[in-house]
């Protein structure tokens, strides 16, 4: 029986209550396999003293061992030969080593039917032809990031009339061209197709900023949407009030705030957390989230702040069942005014140290280099 | 923002400022000199106001829980005594004075001057730090252009305009800007400015800094440094493994000077087994009485003892490693010698090192080497410092005071001030 299928096809992307059976049916399908074909994640369940049978109510969710992001950059884990994965996707590794998640091919058309099913209260699939900038990477052979994949992806969801993308492949690195990027926002304007917006909050927001130094205004067509996604990362302490970027982006583009969507994802868990108008990220019924104590790691109700733990059975490939993110979080269960009625997750930021701490960090990476390079001259 | 003769501009403003940089710099050096009393006068004045509480809410928000500790540190070192005592330590009687060579030249007037044009790069986000790399500058007379680091708060510019404010003169030897380092063109135009650069962060950063720096401008890199313990024997046993515990949980290594591994001298696995069985319950009372650290950094250690945890039980650990765990951290006992970074929070290495291996293991480290904290007994204590030093170590202390800062103390080997200085040669 396949209950991954059954689950990422439920009419209703946010009837978490009614496909609670359903989920742990789903997950408990996925561990059984992981069991058998991943003998290292076999023997975590195994240390953990934790069967697939053990999952008998949605509580029992919590105890499935959970695997952290920085242990999968660590270790890479597959259950599946390389042949059986249409996509090897690898997280931005933004501090280093990423991880490298497979994703098979029943991932994949499950995930398309979730996109569909996630985007469409926010009316993003439409046979309106629109231009794409990308404050991303433009797509290169060298580069695997997730990112860079999923970006790509959401230009597909209508027809592409032009795609222009705010980082350069330009000799073997990339590079920003905010520029680039603002004549060709000029240019749209005056064009009868909407324009959308897709990728790192950041640049959006350097991109917005520039204009206003430049004195640039536009008015874009009806419809234009600003996509953010991708998190804040590097650019984590430029992160601006939300609402002080929805007021430069109605200002200075002309697109009024409920066409502004932001999604979060991560390699290590792909499923797409789309916000609703009031920008909180309900919890989609491909996923269950856990917020875990920063001390004993054990569940806390909601409106705590802890780590983040989330839980899909959408991928085969890779045992990344129960992941846990370096984001600090709170799972927030009051009502929404927008009428969805699952929780929503709301994110705080990386548990990043600060440089001062890291020094030592530092020193231990400057040796390793050293090391590296000398393997490199014998 | 900018911070451009006194004044603050917008990050707008960059280019345009950028291209006036160098014919301003140049009339001050030409026309100027910077009056170190008045430096000192107003450092003074900055610390007596930190310390009638004015920046206190600040403080606090930066160092929570060790707010009293920041602000007393902060007040001593920009005290009017601590800086005499250090300008004197560092520079000497640096007054000009006449030699009368032994050969070539009969009489040559001898003077120390500011370098001139210091260009400083603060990577990360260390509180205070640039602020800090400034001042150095300005005692030592030099003009001072700043590359803010990208997740600056805004304290920087706070603490040099408070600066300029209580002694104006500073005002045409200060420039900050908030260029993000991704924008080579603008750090290039300020490093061509420069006739040193001081730069404070890792690897990466120091490696793009190398590649931009002009030919011929002098660099002075503080880069990032790996602490360790030596123990040899005890002169007070009990009291020295708690010190050393009170160190691992009191900076949770988290500092260049550290305790990463401790190095035990001996080749005997069961002294070291030994060692570890005794250690780990006094540090585990160390670390559990130790300050509660924020939740970013409670998450940060719980997730790195449970990443070793899963590696355990997935088979993935190194055979040659045993892991003695306690409630609140760990040692680990390891089969070779390197000396290398921790898990930090509390997760320690324990290594064997017989004293004839100490100078020729320590030696590949050289480029890291700092701090060690040396317990051993007494009669050992003059030679095991002596091999410490000769292998390269810069501070040798107490089991305790790893990391315990004092007024005139060296920076990594060398006196920051004596850096930002030249001296200069005049035929008479």
């Amino acid at each position: 029986m396949d209950y991954r299928h059954q689950l990422f096809h439920h009419r209703d992307p946010y009837d978490v209550p009614g496909t609670d059976a359903l989920f742990l049916a789903a997950v408990r399908e996925n561990c059984l396999y992981q069991a058998a074909n991943c003998p290292p994640y076999a023997r975590i369940l195994r240390a953990f003293d934790f069967s697939p049978r053990d999952l008998r109510s949605i509580a029992d969710l919590s105890r499935l061992p959970v695997l952290p992001t920085a242990y999968l950059k660590r270790h890479h884990l597959f259950s599946m030969p390389r042949w059986r994965m249409p996509i090897l996707a690898a997280s931005s590794g933004t501090s280093g080593a990423a991880s490298q998640i497979g994703l098979d091919l029943g991932s994949l058309t499950n995930g398309l039917a979730m996109v569909l099913r996630v985007m469409a209260p926010r009316r993003l699939v439409s046979p309106q032809p629109c231009h794409y900038v990308v404050f991303g990477y433009r797509p290169h052979p060298s580069n695997h990031t997730a990112i860079a994949k999923t970006a790509f992806g959401f230009t597909c969801l209508t027809p592409a009339v032009s795609r222009t993308y705010a980082l350069r492949y330009k000799n073997g690195a990339y590079e920003p061209d905010l520029d680039g990027v603002i004549r060709a926002i000029c240019t749209q304007a005056r064009s009868p197709f909407p324009t959308r917006f897709i990728g790192f909050p950041a640049y959006t927001y350097f991109t917005l900023t520039r204009m206003e130094a430049q004195g640039l205004r536009v008015r874009l067509p009806a419809g234009s949407k600003v996509m953010l996604g991708g998190g804040w990362k590097q650019f984590y302490r430029e992160a601006v009030d939300k609402t002080v970027l929805y007021c430069l982006i109605e200002k200075i583009w002309g697109i009024p705030e409920e066409n502004v969507i932001e999604s979060y994802g991560a390699a290590e868990h792909p499923i797409l957390y789309c916000d609703c108008p009031q920008h909180h990220f309900h919890v989609p019924i491909y996923s269950r989230v856990l917020i875990r104590d920063v001390h004993t790691l054990e569940p806390l109700p909601p409106g705590r702040v802890g780590l983040v733990n989330l839980i899909t059975p959408m991928v085969r490939a890779t045992p990344i069942l129960s992941v846990m993110t370096d984001d600090l979080g709170i799972l927030h269960d009051e009502a929404c005014p927008c009428g969805v009625r699952s929780p929503y997750l709301e994110i705080l930021g990386r548990v990043g140290m600060k440089e001062v701490q890291t020094c030592a960090a530092g020193a231990a990476a400057l040796l390793a280099a050293d090391a590296a390079g000398k393997e490199a001259h014998a | 923002m900018i911070l451009f003769d006194g004044k603050q501009y917008p990050a707008e403003a960059q280019s345009d400022l950028l291209e006036r940089l160098e014919s301003r710099i140049n009339r001050t050096l030409a026309l100027r000199t910077l009056d170190r009393e008045a430096v000192v006068r107003a450092l003074d004045a900055l610390s007596s106001r930190i310390a009638s509480g004015e920046f206190d809410a600040r403080i606090e928000a930066l160092a929570a829980g060790d707010a009293a500790r920041y602000k007393e540190m902060a007040v001593a070192a920009t005290r009017r005594d601590a800086l005499r005592f250090r300008l004197a330590l560092e520079l000497g009687d640096d007054a000009p004075s006449q030699l009368a060579p032994p050969y070539g030249l009969p009489r040559v007037r001898v003077e120390s001057r500011p370098l001139g044009t210091l260009f400083h790069i603060a990577a990360g986000n260390v509180d205070g730090l640039p602020a800090l790399s400034v001042v150095e500058g300005l005692l030592t007379g030099n003009v001072n252009i700043l590359k803010l680091p990208s997740a600056d708060d805004g304290l920087t510019l706070e603490l040099l305009s408070l600066l300029i404010g209580l002694e104006p003169s500073i005002a045409e030897y200060v420039y900050v800007f908030d260029t993000p380092s991704s924008d080579a063109d603008a750090m290039r135009k300020m490093a061509a400015l420069a006739d040193g650069i001081v730069l404070w962060g890792g690897e990466e950063a120091t490696r793009a800094v190398r590649a931009l720096a002009p030919p011929g401008a002098r660099l002075i890199e503080w880069g990032h440094r790996l602490g360790f313990a030596y123990v040899s024997g005890y002169a007070d046993k009990e009291a020295e493994l708690a010190a050393l515990a009170a160190h691992i949980a009191e900076t949770r290594q988290l500092l260049c000077s550290s305790c990463q591994t401790i190095y035990l001298n001996t080749d005997s696995e069961a002294a070291a087994r030994a060692f570890c069985r005794e250690f780990l319950p006094i540090l585990d009372a160390a670390l559990a009485a130790a300050r509660a650290p924020d939740p970013g950094d409670a998450a940060q250690a719980t997730l790195r003892a449970y990443c070793r945890r899963l590696e355990e039980a997935a088979g993935q650990t190194d055979r040659r490693r045993e892991v003695f765990r306690g409630a609140h951290g760990s040692l680990t006992l390891c089969a070779d010698r390197k000396l290398e970074l921790s898990d930090m929070y509390g997760n320690v290495l324990v290594k064997r090192l017989p004293a004839p291996y100490l100078l020729p293991i320590l030696r590949r480290a050289k480029g890291t080497l700092q701090s060690a904290a040396l317990i051993c007994a007494p009669g050992e204590r003059a030679a095991l410092t002596e091999t410490l030093l000769r292998a390269g170590v810069v501070r040798v202390m107490t089991a305790g005071n790893a990391s315990v800062t004092f007024g005139g103390e060296a920076h990594d080997g060398l006196y920051p001030l004596r850096q930002y200085r030249r001296i200069v040669n005049v035929e008479l």
